[in-house]
């Protein structure tokens, strides 16, 4: 017996470019764009945006360091172990500026550990700017700004190391963090350090929750530009990245029914094209 | 020019990205691969940033004969013994490996295992019962875990089938929500630094 395969039909674009399986995507994206960049043009315009909540982790930041200036011990910061390409470390070097730019005003030492050599480079940039901006570059160290390793404990091993010798009064870890948050968070306790701490992988932050004095969750990291600055585009952008999440928000109640009332869900099938 | 031209840059590599994840000729010209593998060769090459930057902290401990600089001396040592190591013999060489499993390998898990030790100060500090919300954790971690041993199944049937619904339910609710928050909080960052409105990572605040 012969059987005779039919050829698979060869893809074809939708709407003229769009490849398929990824339009309903590629219009989210859109719409969310759209959303933040309307809200961008409206701070810009000065027209009335809705402030941003307190944030008492980042209220907490200049008090930390107060702190570790009146105990005349330094500062520590970690980016954790997220690389260049991931945004929560992004977050992080809006924290990292502006901490630096604290620890350059109060004449305080600001250790920074990292993972990543590329991380390292950039956070050696920032905070030599930040201490130029304060009007101090000669209080900038290049040592205390430090690649331990490449590898997870290796890097928690050398942080722990850190905090036995020099003993920071201030702990601060913002980006993206694994196993080693607990390490960090409980040697920081150890210290006596005040710490802030806040991650967008969610299987850590219930460590830093216990274990620090402030933790911001999740999406709070991202909001650390626009509130320290009260800069109106930065908070509109941030106004946008709300809206966006309402309208998630949404989608899934709509979805939740028509899943249990249609047979099939219209709105699966649109992301799915 | 220092902060616009690696602006310029980012804004070029990510509509480079999107045209190649959206579009169908992108799609079909794996452009994204050929990106991904030009980040993994950049990233190989700034490990010399790494290791410079350690060389030297290290090497002025040893020259001001710092307290402790025979850690230093160890540490350098060991650093560019195993680099010169795996350069001329390659990773797959047995002795390299032999040096990374009796070595590299057990430190680590000695690492990791400490967090059992940590997870019970920090659980001790975390239950004590000082206010309502303390409470509410405490109780809720009670069940869970009782829920997670052969004994709480003993004591009453009903207690693994709670912690199922703590963790299925209400826990999972609440990761969820913060997970939605971080991925259009994640966006909506990039498009700042797309737009030039992020700029730390160029120096200076933003």
């Amino acid at each position: 017996m012969e059987f005779i395969a039919a050829a698979a039909a060869p893809k074809q674009p939708v709407l003229g470019f769009l490849a398929p399986g990824v339009v309903g995507q590629f219009f989210t994206i859109m719409l969310l764009l759209l959303l933040v960049y309307v809200m961008i043009q409206r701070a810009k315009a000065g027209l009335r945006i809705p402030a941003i909540r307190k944030i008492p982790g980042l209220d907490a930041v200049p008090e930390a360091v107060g702190r570790a200036t009146e105990m005349g011990r330094p500062v520590h910061f970690s980016p954790g172990l997220g690389s260049v390409s991931n945004p929560a470390t992004f977050a992080a070097w809006a924290f990292l500026a502006y901490i630096a730019k604290i620890c350059a005003q109060y004449d305080t030492r600001l250790i920074n550990t990292n993972r990543d050599y590329l991380v390292h480079a950039i956070n050696e940039e920032i905070i030599k700017q930040a201490y130029l901006e304060a009007g101090k570059p000669e209080a900038y160290n290049p040592d205390d700004i430090r690649w331990l390793s490449d590898s997870q404990f290796a890097y928690a091993t050398g942080v722990l190391g850190i905090f036995q010798r020099e003993r920071p009064a201030a702990n601060i870890m913002i980006g993206y963090f694994y196993a080693e948050s607990l390490l960090f968070a409980e040697a920081g306790h150890l210290s006596g350090a005040i710490q802030v701490a806040g991650t967008t992988n969610t299987t850590q932050l219930p460590f830093f929750i216990v274990s620090c004095d402030y933790t911001l969750l999740g999406e709070e990291i991202y909001a650390a530009s626009a509130y320290v600055s009260q800069e109106p585009v930065l908070v509109g952008s941030v106004v946008g990245q709300d809206i966006g999440k309402i309208l998630v928000f949404i989608a899934i109640i709509l979805g939740t029914i028509f899943e249990n009332t249609m047979k099939t869900n219209p709105l699966t099938a649109l992301l799915r094209k | 020019m220092k902060k616009q031209l690696p602006f310029l840059l980012t804004l070029a590599v990510a509509l480079f990205i999107m045209f190649g994840n959206y579009t169908f000729i992108g799609q079909k010209l794996q452009i994204t691969g050929s990106i991904d593998r030009y980040f993994q060769v950049s990233q190989a090459a700034a490990f010399m940033v790494g290791a410079i930057n350690l060389t030297r902290i290290h090497s002025t401990n040893i020259l001001r004969r710092r307290s402790g600089y025979y850690n230093s001396v160890v540490l350098l040592l060991c650093l560019w013994a195993f680099f010169l190591l795996g350069l001329i013999k390659g990773n797959a060489d047995k002795t390299y490996r032999w040096v990374y499993n009796a070595t590299v390998v057990p430190m680590e898990s000695t690492m990791f295992s400490l967090i059992a030790f940590y997870i019970a100060s920090a659980a001790y500090r975390a239950f004590r019962a000082k206010s309502f919300e303390a409470v509410v954790l405490l109780l809720t971690a009670f069940v869970v875990m009782l829920g997670n041993v052969p004994l709480g199944d003993v004591i009453w049937r009903g207690i693994p089938v709670i912690k199922d619904w703590i963790m299925g339910v209400p826990n999972s609710a609440g990761m969820r929500g913060i997970a939605i928050g971080t991925y259009i909080g994640s966006f909506a960052t990039s498009l700042r630094i797309l737009l030039g409105l992020e700029r730390a990572h160029l120096g200076g605040g933003s």
